[in-house]
């Protein structure tokens, strides 16, 4: 065994905790070394804490730095604040990392997608700012901050360059919103200057919805405000084959907490039958951020070879098996490689 | 024929506005401000870029600009007077400020959000 992490697992509710047990068999069985720390999130803290997020919850992920989150709700119209939201204010993860690649098995109608999202997490019309400014206008402030668009676009070029991209574009709408979106382009070309050796453009937000549907390969990563990068994550999710397969990280300068970016599915809770691979490849991420990189490469392997197979395989993908089977046959694969 | 604006206007239930508070928008080089109860109103929290800064837990991580959004409550009953007094009050006290906002509540229910 080597180094051993500390990591703070957070299984939601709804699916999440038998998807995040799921996970932990399989990541556990990859020869990682990680001591797990449990904390409650979301809908089920309300009636014992009072909040979706408890201190105590906050307090363990400052301690650990890492945390690995399966899917919570946040209820709407309720006046509660997202459990999601509140972790990315906190610990100003400000890096929404989204990438979106073709798994092979999953018939799709491109030969190539494999795009990282680089999503601002901390600003635009998330800034909780909202007035009913009379009674019958409501306003939402749009904030968008020179160091928080510097910031992201740096840690896009920097991450692009570490992992041998080669393109990046800044998606906006500066055309017509050119004192927030103007700033966020000015920032990120100022960084661009920096690093000539990445190519570097923009694109307005309407017409890279359209050119992602079209031609998605021609893209590498795209750097967005927050508004605008929480919709077309998704849409980046939906071309290689939906939430069930799209990892997200939100990472800040101390701090990184990977989780699904799909909903925690109530309807089926405690059936064991939702496919945990949204939060598997999340984990996946983890552990490269954790420079895990040989167990990692095993996981993922070893998921790809029983998605081809298609004998062990949650609902969603034309299988029959739980949650925990899928998983089992992921270990059982690892082994069989070993 | 009435007009879409009327019809639009005619389907919105009437509802009682009462001034609760204001949201200063205060630009400050020297960090987290720190407030004393300025007449009838209280600070009840302080935000940055959305996030709270004030009271409770702040991540030593937090990136902060100048511009900071801090809530005041009225401890009592106010009116817009009140809030013309207060703006002066604060001026007064060296605060530069680019917007304040007027928190009403409407039947009761804020319009208005908290900060994260």
């Amino acid at each position: 065994m080597g180094t051993q992490h500390v990591v703070t697992m957070l299984p939601g509710e709804g699916t999440g905790p038998e998807i995040c047990e799921a996970v932990r068999l399989v990541i556990d069985a990859s020869g990682v070394n990680i001591k797990w720390e449990y904390e409650d999130i979301g809908l089920d803290c309300l009636e014992k804490y009072g909040t979706l997020l408890p201190d105590k919850t906050i307090q363990n992920i400052a301690k650990n730095k890492v945390a690995l989150k399966g899917p919570t709700t946040t209820p709407i119209g309720t006046g509660h604040k997202s459990a999601n939201v509140t972790l990315r204010k906190v610990f100003d993860l400000y890096a929404n990392v989204r990438p979106a690649k073709l798994i092979p098995v999953l018939k799709r109608p491109w030969d190539k997608i494999d795009i990282i999202n680089f999503r601002e997490n901390t600003e635009d019309s998330y800034a909780a700012i909202e007035h009913m400014v009379s009674d019958e206008v409501a306003q939402c402030l749009k904030v968008i901050t020179w160091p928080g668009s510097y910031r992201i676009a740096d840690f896009a070029f920097k991450w692009a360059k570490a992992n041998g991209r080669k393109k990046i574009y800044c998606v906006h709408k500066a055309n017509i919103m050119k004192m927030t979106d103007g700033l966020f382009l000015d920032a990120f070309r100022e960084v661009a200057k920096q690093h000539p050796d990445i190519e570097s453009g923009d694109i307005i937000v309407d017409n890279c919805c359209m050119q992602l549907v079209r031609n998605p390969a021609q893209f590498d990563c795209l750097v967005l405000p927050n508004l605008y990068g929480d919709i077309l994550t998704d849409l980046c999710a939906g071309l290689v084959g939906g939430l069930g397969f799209a990892p997200g990280a939100n990472v800040g300068d101390g701090c990184a907490i990977f989780e699904a970016v799909h909903g925690s599915a109530p309807k089926y809770a405690g059936m064991k039958k939702v496919n945990p691979s949204a939060v598997l490849v999340s984990g996946i991420m983890m552990l490269r951020w954790l420079k895990e990189e040989a167990a990692a490469a095993r996981i993922e392997k070893a998921m790809f070879a029983v998605l081809d197979e298609r004998k062990h395989v949650t609902y969603d993908v034309g299988g029959t098996a739980k949650t925990d089977e899928y998983a089992q046959a992921i270990v059982d694969k690892m082994h069989a490689k070993a | 024929m009435p007009t879409f604006t009327e019809i639009a206007k005619a389907t919105k239930k009437k509802r009682e506005i009462k001034l609760v508070g204001v949201d200063m928008y205060i630009i400050t080089e020297k960090g987290t401000p720190k407030f004393d109860d300025i007449g009838a109103f209280k600070c009840e929290f302080i935000s940055n870029r959305g996030t709270k800064v004030w009271p409770g837990f702040v991540s030593p991580d937090l990136l902060q600009v100048n511009w900071y959004r801090c809530r005041f409550m009225a401890t009592k009953d106010v009116q817009d007077a009140d809030i013309n007094a207060f703006l002066d009050a604060l001026t007064k006290k060296g605060w530069w400020w680019s917007a304040a906002q007027k928190l009403w509540t409407y039947d009761g229910e804020p319009g208005f959000s908290k900060a994260y």
